[in-house]
This record gives structure tokens, sequence and C-alpha cells, in this order.
């Protein structure tokens, strides 16, 4: 593929290869050159072999070819006449502009970011693959360049504003979370709460089989820790119970959540088939769940399970798995309206969660992409109660344009995920109630969080471009110094994920990725803003390995995500990735952190530690 | 895998597209393939009847070992199936 003089001028110290056969008497320019960044593949598939009298693209630029050569030869001195520099002038021109950009806003940054961590992270696999020209034609700089320049003198002012005026860190919200503490689950007459007991009636699944016309069957059962060897269907979502208070509205005031106990959902339709049947978790819990992830169940924890039947061939369609949440919710409403009469006394803990303002800190946001494909690719925002359905609305009829949340508001139960598939990448609902990035950037006191910008990802590209455009402006309007993206799973979400690095990355704004990419999820499409990229793989292997949650984002993610945007927003450059992913890049990584710090991370443990299932001894495994 | 390097071009016709879901035909009576949506990347709304394209590979068989656990979903699915007919 022939580059742009733009890529030749960012390349021209790179090796010079011509694209395609090219004629004698041919004046060498940028579009009969190959793009170096595919040098790499192209030498490991035996294309290409470059000899060591290779010159560079600076210097081939202008020069006439004195013999007809193939496809992806080599240049050499041989091959060439008038080889000469690139006009010395000219080169130096970019660069200075180039650094007049950036050096704006790391001259304010980093007098303003004082004990800033400098790290290095180069993480994540080569991302310069294959660019679609619907992507890179959005990528043409020029236009771009323009934009840039305005946004870092801009927050250099706005920077001295509020340097000038050194502001208390502002509570501007508040949610306390009563928790109850729960030991036991029994069937009885009614649905209550008694001490640390909580009985589900009896006969709740004839009521909850009437909430949809689709659903067939229901059936709940109780899971104890010493059932976790039993046999389950594919696990769809793990929700905690939770409920407001009196006139409470999500994401304030009171919220009162049953601890020690899970609502498991899942289902099949009449014909035993799957809901979302692609890699799915059916088999037995305990080989299959990982504990302790902010979205999975914790070891210890009771399980409710419900196992939802769904009419024939209605797993593939939108109502299916939602009719099968509706049921499952039916029941957890009943459980809600019991938390509701409990004795306040018999809360065990009253946690406070404050969201700060901080006005001078660096401004930040977190961009979360969530699925928003349809069917099993959808979500529930903000409900009335924590991860409820009523009040939901779907992002899939939002038509997955950007939604902000407040960083309460996501730990409050604010999305309902009905997501599906992936089950080791895919956030459940418990995964937002715990999202370790929310509560860590929340709690950074060199941080000032913006809030939280949900985005969907639609199916048809041009729609993906559409609503990544619309976080583009959401993003500049809050004049951030930085932001994290997130995605969940890998597949075509990974091109509005590049998509919205660029549309944030073109307004000057550093931007920390953060995906589940490693062996098996590597990017499709990459962009020069997608520098900064945390890999979320936690698997041994680098793959989607079934066990629910094992790849989604942990502490130790987050921890590494805002240390490198703090870098990023310095001014840092990160190491380029190396070109097969390289689980050592994180050690390394984390290490640096810690010495820094003095801040211990603790890294989650993987699939090793659970009792290996048979899947996994012999399909993945093989030892 | 001890052939996976063998890349080969092949096209195929969407059958069934679902909420969730494509499945897709491919040309050359060489199969059948469902995937979510997730993973069909498409510059346009996706209806029965467009052909698409992907590189793909041999499926290779990696043991002679059957799992067990499979072994026994698949019945217990056959046997839920047979229950509803």
């Amino acid at each position: 593929m022939a580059i742009t003089l733009e890529t030749a001028k960012e390349h021209a110290n790179d090796l010079a290869v011509v694209c395609c056969r090219t004629e004698a008497g041919t004046i060498i320019e940028a579009s009969n050159l190959e793009d170096p960044a595919i040098f790499p593949d192209l030498e490991d598939s035996g294309l290409l072999k470059i000899p060591q009298n290779c010159l560079k693209i600076k210097d081939v630029l202008g020069a006439k070819l004195i013999k007809t050569i193939d496809s992806l030869t080599p240049l050499t001195p041989d091959l060439l006449e008038g080889v000469q520099v690139m006009k010395e002038e000219k080169q130096e021109e970019v660069k200075e502009a180039a650094q007049a950009v950036e050096s704006r806003p790391v001259a304010s940054v980093v007098q303003a970011a004082g004990g800033v961590v400098k790290i290095h992270i180069g993480e994540g696999k080569n991302i310069n693959l294959e660019i679609p020209l619907s992507v890179a034609g959005g990528m043409v700089s020029g236009a771009q360049t323009s934009e840039v320049i305005p946004a870092p003198q801009a927050a250099v002012a706005a920077i001295k504003e509020k340097e000038a005026a050194v502001v208390e860190a502002k509570a501007i919200r508040r949610l306390v979370k009563k928790h109850f503490k729960i030991e036991k689950v029994e069937f009885g007459p009614e649905t209550k709460i008694e001490g640390t007991t909580l009985y589900i009636r009896k006969n709740i699944c004839e009521d909850a089989v009437n909430v949809s016309n689709l659903v067939t069957s229901i059936k709940v059962e109780i899971i104890t820790p010493e059932d976790y060897n039993k046999y389950s269907e594919t696990i769809m979502d793990v929700q905690p119970i939770a409920t407001k208070e009196g006139e409470s509205k999500l994401g304030e005031g009171q919220t009162r959540v049953l601890d020690g106990v899970v609502v498991v959902v899942t289902g099949t339709d009449e014909k035993g088939v799957q809901i979302g049947e692609f890699g799915s978790s059916e088999g037995v819990l305990e080989t299959n769940i990982m504990w302790g992830r902010p979205g999975a169940p914790d070891k210890g924890e009771i399980f409710i399970k419900t196992e939802v039947v769904i009419k024939e061939n209605t797993n593939m369609e939108r109502p299916g798995p939602l009719a099968a949440h509706k049921a499952t919710d039916y029941i957890t409403q009943e459980i809600r309206d019991a938390l509701k009469k409990v004795d306040e006394s018999l809360a065990t803990e009253v946690e406070e969660l404050v969201q700060y303002r901080r006005p001078g800190k660096k401004k930040v946001v977190i961009i979360k992409e969530i699925m928003g494909q349809g069917a099993m690719h959808d979500n529930l925002i903000l409900p009335v109660e924590p991860v409820g359905v009523i009040g939901g609305k779907p992002n899939v009829d939002l038509g997955n344009v950007p939604v902000v949340l407040s960083p309460l508001e996501v730990l409050d139960g604010g999305i309902h995920a009905l997501t599906c598939i992936g089950p080791a990448s895919k956030e459940n609902s418990r995964h937002y109630w715990r999202e370790p990035l929310v509560i860590e950037v929340m709690n950074d006191e060199e941080l000032d969080l913006a809030g939280v910008v949900f985005v969907g990802s639609p199916q048809v590209n041009n729609e993906k471009f559409y609503v990544s455009e619309r976080l583009g402006m959401i993003v500049e309007t809050m004049d951030v110094d930085g932001a994290f993206i997130t995605t969940e799973g890998f597949g075509n979400n990974h091109i509005d994920f590049a998509s919205h690095h660029e549309q944030v990355g073109m307004r000057g704004i550093p931007v920390v990725g953060m995906s589940f990419c490693a062996e098996q999820g590597a990017l499709v499409v990459g962009n020069k803003y997608m520098k900064y990229m945390v890999d979320l793989n936690k698997s041994s292997q680098g793959i989607e390995n079934e066990i629910l949650s094992n790849n989604t984002l942990c502490r130790e993610d987050a921890v590494r995500a805002i240390a490198m945007l703090k870098a990023a927003i310095a001014g840092e450059e990160v190491k380029p990735a190396e070109r097969k992913y390289n689980a050592n890049v994180k050690e390394s990584n984390i290490d640096m952190i810690q010495q820094q710090t003095g801040r211990v991370v603790e890294l989650v443990a993987n699939e090793q530690v659970l009792p290996k299932s048979k899947k996994r001894m012999e399909i993945y495994e093989v030892e | 895998m001890k052939y996976g390097d063998k890349i080969i071009y092949i096209e195929g016709i969407v059958v069934e597209v679902h909420d969730g879901s494509i499945s897709v035909d491919l040309k050359g009576r060489l199969g059948f393939i469902k995937v979510p949506m997730r993973m069909v990347i498409s510059d346009y709304p996706i209806r029965v009847g467009q052909e698409v394209a992907l590189n793909m590979s041999f499926i290779e068989v990696i043991s002679d070992e059957v799992n067990e656990k499979y072994v026994s979903n698949i019945e217990k699915r056959n046997k839920d199936k047979k229950e509803v007919e």
C-alpha cells in the first residue's frame, strides 16, 4: 500500500521499499513507497528481505530509478540516481512545528503536576496492522493540525487561572451504601429478611414467568459454596441486590445492599440452546468463574441463580435476552421490597461515597464504550433501582449516542448489562457497581474527574463514526486535560474504540486506552493517537478462555492507566509496543509504579488457581 | 497447531440476520458459520444476500482425546431438545 507524504515525513528515517512494480526512470515519490509499519510482518512471512545497504526514505525521495523493479524491492544505492538527503530546512520546519505544539502543554503540565510519576509504558499489540480506507481517510492530518494548536493555548491559560486561585476539593454528591449481611438464603412462604437470613417466596416463579410472554419457564436455585461444583447454564449476568431508600435517586442519597449474596442470571431457549451461545460458559461453576473480579461473584457468596427458558429461536433476538433479565428482575424486585422494610439497625456497615470536583487538578474524563450491536449486546442505562430494569433505557434504542453519568451513578448500579458473550471479557452489571477505574480516579487527589461518558458500539461503521464524532464534541466542551477510554471484549468495537481515540486525541488531549487484546484480541485498526494502551489480559495464554470475568478491568489495570495518563499529560513518551504480546511489559510497569509511588499493587490471580476443567486442560492448555 | 500458517481468502453469503448474530454460507459448499454481530465489520446495514469475505484456515483437531465436559453439555442439550419435541 502506497504511503502519503505525511507518512513519508514521519518515517523519514525508516527504510525505503517500493510498494509496487516501478519502472525505470520513475522519480521516487511517497506514493511509490511501502508503509514501514508493516515491514516486520512482511519480513516474518518471507516476502521481504532488507539488505544492509538499504536507503532511508528521506534519501530516496526525488531520486530517479535506473532499473525496473518488482514490488517490495528495497531501494539500494545501485538502483537509484541522484540520491539526496531530503531538504534539511524543510524537515526542520516540520519538526519545530511539531515540537511547538507539544511543548506548550508539556511545560505547563510539568510545572503543575510537580511530583508526577514518569513512567514509560508500551503495551498492547502492534496496532498498525491494517487501516481500512474509511478510517485512514479520516486520519489525514493537515486539517487537524490547525485544530490542535489552539487547544494547548487554552489549556495553558486555564491552568494558570486555576493555579492562581488554589481551590479546595468540592464535594458535589454523596451516596451512602448501607450493607446488610446475609448468611443464609432459604425458600419460605413469603419473601422477607430476618436477621441474616433471606427467605424467597416458594412460588415466586409462578408470577415471574408472566413478566413476558417470551418466557416459558423460570427456575430459581440457591447455590451455596458447597454447590459450587454443580452444573450451570451459561452465566449471562451477575448482579448486586440493592435498593434505593425512600425518594433517593440513583447515584445519590441512600442505597441498601445485601452482602454475601448475588443474583446470577442464566438461561436457554426451549431447545436448550444457551442464550447468546458463542463461547458459552456453561458447565461446572467453580471451573468457570474467576472469583473476586469486579464483575464476578466472590468466593463464599451465595448465588440466587435463575434459569430462564425463553421461546425457541428468540435467543438471538433483542426481546429474548431482555425477557430473561426482566423475569429475573421480578424476583430481585421482591427481594428489594423486602430489603426496604428491614430495620436499619441490622446494617453491618455504612459506607459513604463522595464525589469530589478538584479545581486546579488535572481534569480527566472516563469514557466507557459499551456494546450496542443488538440482542445480547445491549445495556439498560439508569434504571430506577440499582441494576434494575424499570426506567432503564437500552443504549441501542438511544442510538448508542454518548450519555454522561456521574461516577456515583455508575457505582450505584446505573448500568444494567445485557451483554452476554465473551464470558472472560464482558463487563457484568456487578462490574459497574464496583468499577475499579471509576473508584480509583474518583479518589485520586491529583485528578479532577469530570464524569463518566458511556458510548454504545453500534454495528455499522458509519453509525460508529456518528457516535464517535458526538463523543469528540462532548469531550471538547469538557476542556479536559486527559481521557481514559475503555472497551469490553474485542471485535468490531475496536473500530469505534480507535475512532474515539482519534476524536479525543485530535483535540490535543492525551488519551489512555484500555482493552483486552493480548494474543486473540489484537486491535484490527489503529491510529497515531493510540499510543498509551493498557491491556486487560490476565489469562496465561492471552486468549478468551471462557472463564467468567477473567480478562476484565481490575484495580491493577486502573492503577497502571492512571500512572500512564499522568505521564502522558506530563508529555512523557511511551516505548512503542513490542511486535508480539509480551506479558512482562505489564510486570515491569507495575514494578516501576511500585518503586515510584511506594505503593504496593497486588496483582490478581488468573485461571491457574481454579480447579482445571477438562475443557481447559485438553483444548487450551495441552501439556 | 501444526498447520496454522495456511491462511486462505474465502467468500460467503449472508443467509440469516438476527439482532445478535449473522449466519454465512461459505461459497463453494465449504461450510456454514454463525458469528456474533461484534465479530462482523461492515460499512453497510447487514442484509440477507450480501457477500462477505474473510481469511481463514483449516480446522485442525488438537488431539485424539474427547472432552467429557463438552460431551455432557451436548448430551444435555440433545436431551432437552427431545423433551420439547
